[in-house]
Order: C-alpha cells, then sequence, then structure tokens
C-alpha cells in the first residue's frame, strides 16, 4: 500500500471518530425537546486538537513503519489522485452546505446551521480521503 | 472497475529485461513512487509525456517500444 493510501486511512479513522465524539456531544448537550444547543466552541476546539493530535500521531508511526516510502514529495500521479479527491470532496461541501443553508430557510435555525456547516467540513474532509484511497486503488 | 487507459505498455518486460531492474531502481531513476511503476504495468495508470521519455531513456530504447495504443 501507497505511503499516502496509508495516510489517508489513517486520516479517515482519525477524523470520523471525534466526529462521533463532537456529535455525541452535541446531542448531550441538546434541551429538552430536541432543541438545537447553541454553538460551544470549546467543543470546536476539542475536536480540532484530537484531531492534529491523532493526525500527528498516525502520520508518525507510518513514516516509521517503513522509512523508505515516507516521502513528502508527490509525483506526477499522486498530484493526479490527490487534486482530483480534493476536487470530488469540494462538490461533497458544496452539496451538503446547500442541504444546510436550505435546513435554514425552512426552519431559521441558526444553531443548527452553524452545527450542519461544521459536520458538513468534516465529512467533505473525511470523503476527500476516502477518494483518495478509491483513486489509488482504482487508478486515474 | 474502471475503464482501462487504452496505452499499452511493455515496462515490466523491458525492466525484467533488463538485469532485472527493480520496480523501486526504475522509479527512482524517473523520479516516481515504486506503486506509480506498479499502477503503469497494471495498465492503471497512463504516464505523462515526460515520464514516458524518461522510462524509454532508461532501457535506451525509443518510445513507441514501451508503449503502445490499443484503443480505435
Amino acid at each position: 500500500m501507497a505511503y499516502r493510501e496509508k495516510l489517508a486511512w489513517v486520516m479517515i479513522i482519525v477524523m470520523t471518530a471525534p466526529g462521533f465524539w463532537y456529535f455525541s456531544r452535541i446531542d448531550f448537550l441538546s434541551g429538552p425537546g430536541g432543541q438545537t444547543p447553541a454553538p460551544n466552541f470549546a467543543i470546536v476546539v476539542g475536536y480540532v486538537a484530537l484531531v492534529i493530535i491523532a493526525a500527528i500521531i498516525g502520520s508518525i508511526l507510518i513514516a516509521i513503519s517503513k522509512p523508505s516510502e515516507a516521502d513528502p514529495t508527490l509525483d506526477e500521479r499522486e498530484h493526479r489522485i490527490l487534486d482530483k479527491a480534493a476536487r470530488w470532496g469540494g462538490y461533497v461541501l458544496s452539496t451538503s452546505v446547500f442541504v444546510g443553508l436550505l435546513q435554514y430557510g425552512l426552519n431559521g435555525d441558526g444553531n443548527r446551521l452553524f452545527h450542519i456547516v461544521f459536520g458538513c467540513l468534516m465529512v467533505s474532509q473525511i470523503a476527500e480521503f476516502a477518494f483518495q484511497v478509491f483513486l489509488y486503488r482504482r487508478g486515474v | 472497475m474502471a475503464k482501462r487507459p487504452p496505452i499499452t505498455n511493455r515496462v515490466k518486460e523491458l525492466r525484467e529485461s533488463h538485469e532485472n531492474m527493480s520496480q523501486a531502481a526504475l522509479a527512482k531513476a524517473i523520479g516516481v513512487t515504486r506503486q506509480t511503476i506498479i499502477a503503469i504495468e497494471q495498465g492503471r495508470y497512463s504516464p505523462s509525456l515526460e515520464s514516458a521519455f524518461r522510462i524509454s531513456r532508461v532501457f535506451n530504447v525509443g518510445i513507441e517500444d514501451v508503449f503502445g495504443w490499443s484503443g480505435k
């Protein structure tokens, strides 16, 4: 498995697990009747910190496991894979943000909009890494 | 399964007839990763024109001796 494909797998795990943690906290803070809690920046910062720390640890472990392949430079094929995955990830982001805005237009719930947009950022990043894995395996 | 590019190649054959050159050595010689050489050999990736020329230079053959066109 290519070094960058391993990194993509790590990032999928690293972003998904704290994502569940983030939304479980938001669910826990929900008011009576399922009222959407206001944005809580302590949880947002906690999520970002968790992702950064886990990503660093994951990258180090991958590099240690096979140092000869731990090259940060991209070759032409990897450039194409990453570009294509980023473009597809952008489609996921724009579509999901549009759905979030549609929700805001219907319900006028700004708190929910915040959580949806933050969730969209997570989902689009996870999708981008998933697309990278797909393109590494299928070919580009 | 993705549609394969209509470009065939003899990279593996040439590599093996070239003192059994390793994929890693060829990758280093043309400046790509070993996985890219694997993808080229398996027909999952068509290299850029520059890399195609670099590969043919490594084997001291013409580019058409390495790559072929199987499409219409």
